[in-house]
């Protein structure tokens, strides 16, 4: 447990071993005060694939990429994540599905009177017993998991501070160590670096990429801004009102594909710019 | 000066006066002879001989009487450290079942807030003097007395809090695929440390105090022995041990606000 670096380069922390896929038909999410998030939405996103999802807010987005981890309930449609029919999940078999999916939010959502480690180890419940969480006994494969998912965020040396004390990069690093440690099939990020600064957000999306590059995850992102949308995704996506209005490569998207998703003239707040 | 166009001034400015008017005309009624109480400062003037016989009675404290105070005074503060101890250690888990974040099953947790409703409706001495009866005269219905008025109290406070804390943290739980029971000890029981901490503190103060009087009805301690040295007037002795209930008093309130500072 004290060798960490040498124990990384063995590999625990390993490629994905097959990422997954997402297949959408006619998705359709309307929330219970009638809202319509999502409209009939069909999509195909490949196992290995590093997409950007941009809208303005309100577009559907954040309601997306809920949905593909069923914390948001689909209305119709159907839902196939991983080779598995999301909307015939229940109980057990949803969180165990959950458990291969990483998830990273706009706010970080750590526990901010715990250390980063319990914050990390929140990656590992979907493989820990009831009982051992209880008592918080943790298996030590499980610390060791959480040890090289931090040294790979590089913030390793702060496994035992507690969470309140890092940065927002620093937190945000920490909820990323947090999804690695599920040794995820699928990474879903919800505007990750939209309450940061833009050096820092700059380091997270690369965290992000190198997730997608090096272990070969499928990485869903939403973002509002389009030159990080452009710069870190291979696809780009673009929701408006809840329908799919773009589907193509992010690279060469032009300021006129973002002027239509957005439905107005590109403005200072969309580019991050640093 | 030019012309402001000012926004129309909000309606209902009359409101705190109305509510103001409502409680002088309440008050009113409360102390008329007729419908109220009748309240009036008349019984002071008439027996302040009285009184002051008394208070000069209690100025002198018979320092003499103290060994004898002590194991009751002992029984006091066994009762109230164990009724919270236990009772904060039965009120950890109902927190959790009786916050909407923490327990999405709406019936459980409408069950849970009724039950506790209705524990916490009852005064102590009332549980006490039932218990008294029901399991004899002693520290243990007053220990008893004491956990349901703790279990009342710190439930409903930590669980208010719960409820006012960021979903966030838990909602990532969630994500990761972890059991309601699993998210709530790994990440909103943290979370509700601190206010867990500061009510359990809280309550232990407040049974120091009310365990000095559930003896009164017969459950242990200091009250049994109150009771006693009040029968038979001796108004000096009584003086010493209100010292002794002062003194302890204080102790615990500066050890709390230490710990609770602490904590923050």
């Amino acid at each position: 447990m004290t060798d960490v670096s040498s124990n990384a380069e063995a590999g625990a922390i390993a490629p994905a071993s097959a990422p997954w896929s997402i297949r959408m038909r006619d998705v359709t999410v309307r929330y219970p005060n009638g809202v319509v998030a999502l409209n009939r939405v069909t999509l195909d996103i490949e196992a290995g694939e590093m997409v950007s999802v941009v809208g303005l807010s309100g577009s559907g987005k954040s309601s997306m990429i809920r949905t593909i981890n069923g914390l948001v309930p689909i209305t119709s449609g159907s839902l196939e994540v991983g080779g598995r029919h999301l909307e015939s999940l229940r109980g057990r078999e949803l969180r165990r599905l959950r458990g291969e999916i990483g998830m990273i939010f706009q706010s970080f959502n750590l526990a901010r009177r715990t250390s980063v480690l319990n914050n990390v180890l929140v990656g590992r419940l979907a493989h820990t017993p009831t009982w051992r969480t209880l008592l918080g006994l943790y298996l030590s494969d499980d610390k060791q998991i959480a040890f090289e998912a931090l040294d790979s965020v590089g913030i390793l040396a702060k496994a035992y501070d507690r969470a309140s004390t890092l940065s927002g990069g620093q937190q945000q690093r920490v909820a990323i160590a947090r999804a690695l440690a599920q040794q995820p099939k699928l990474v879903l990020a919800d505007e990750p670096v939209a309450s940061l600064d833009p050096p820092t957000a700059i380091g997270v999306m690369g965290d992000l990429r190198r997730i997608n590059h090096e272990l070969g995850i499928t990485v869903l992102t939403n973002l509002h801004l389009l030159d990080l949308a452009r710069q870190y995704g291979t696809r780009l996506i673009g929701l408006r009102a809840g329908e799919v209005v773009y589907d193509g490569p992010a690279a060469t998207a032009s300021d006129e594909v973002f002027e239509n998703i957005y439905g107005r003239s590109i403005e200072h707040e969309d580019v991050l710019g640093a | 000066m030019t012309d402001l166009e000012l926004p129309p001034r909000p309606r209902g400015r009359w409101k705190p006066w109305f509510a103001l008017a409502v409680i002088v005309v309440i008050t009113a009624i409360t102390l008329s002879p007729q419908l109220g109480i009748a309240f009036s400062f008349d019984a002071i003037a008439r027996n302040w001989q009285n009184g002051a016989n008394k208070i000069f009675a209690m100025l002198q404290p018979d320092w003499a009487f103290f060994p004898r105070t002590i194991p009751p005074l002992l029984e006091t503060l066994e009762m109230a450290v164990i009724a919270t101890f236990v009772g904060s250690a039965i009120s950890l888990p109902l927190c959790l079942w009786a916050a909407r974040l923490t327990n999405p099953n709406r019936w459980g947790r409408g069950i849970l807030r009724t039950i506790l409703n209705i524990v916490r409706s009852i005064p102590d001495l009332l549980y006490a003097s039932v218990l008294v009866a029901m399991v004899g005269v002693g520290a243990l219905p007053g220990i008893i007395a004491l956990l349901l008025f703790n279990i009342g109290i710190i439930v409903k406070m930590v669980s208010e809090t719960i409820e006012a804390n960021d979903a966030g943290p838990l909602e990532a739980g969630k994500a990761a695929g972890g059991t309601q029971l699993q998210i709530n000890r790994a990440i909103a029981l943290t979370d509700a440390a601190p206010s867990f901490i500061n009510q359990t503190l809280y309550v232990l103060e407040l049974n120091v105090r009310a365990s000095t009087v559930l003896g009164l009805v017969g459950a242990g301690g200091l009250g049994l022995l109150i009771d006693a040295v009040r029968t038979f007037y001796r108004y000096d002795q009584l003086s010493l041990i209100i010292l002794e209930i002062l003194i302890v008093v204080v102790i615990i309130d500066s050890v709390s606000d230490a710990i609770r500072r602490r904590l923050v």
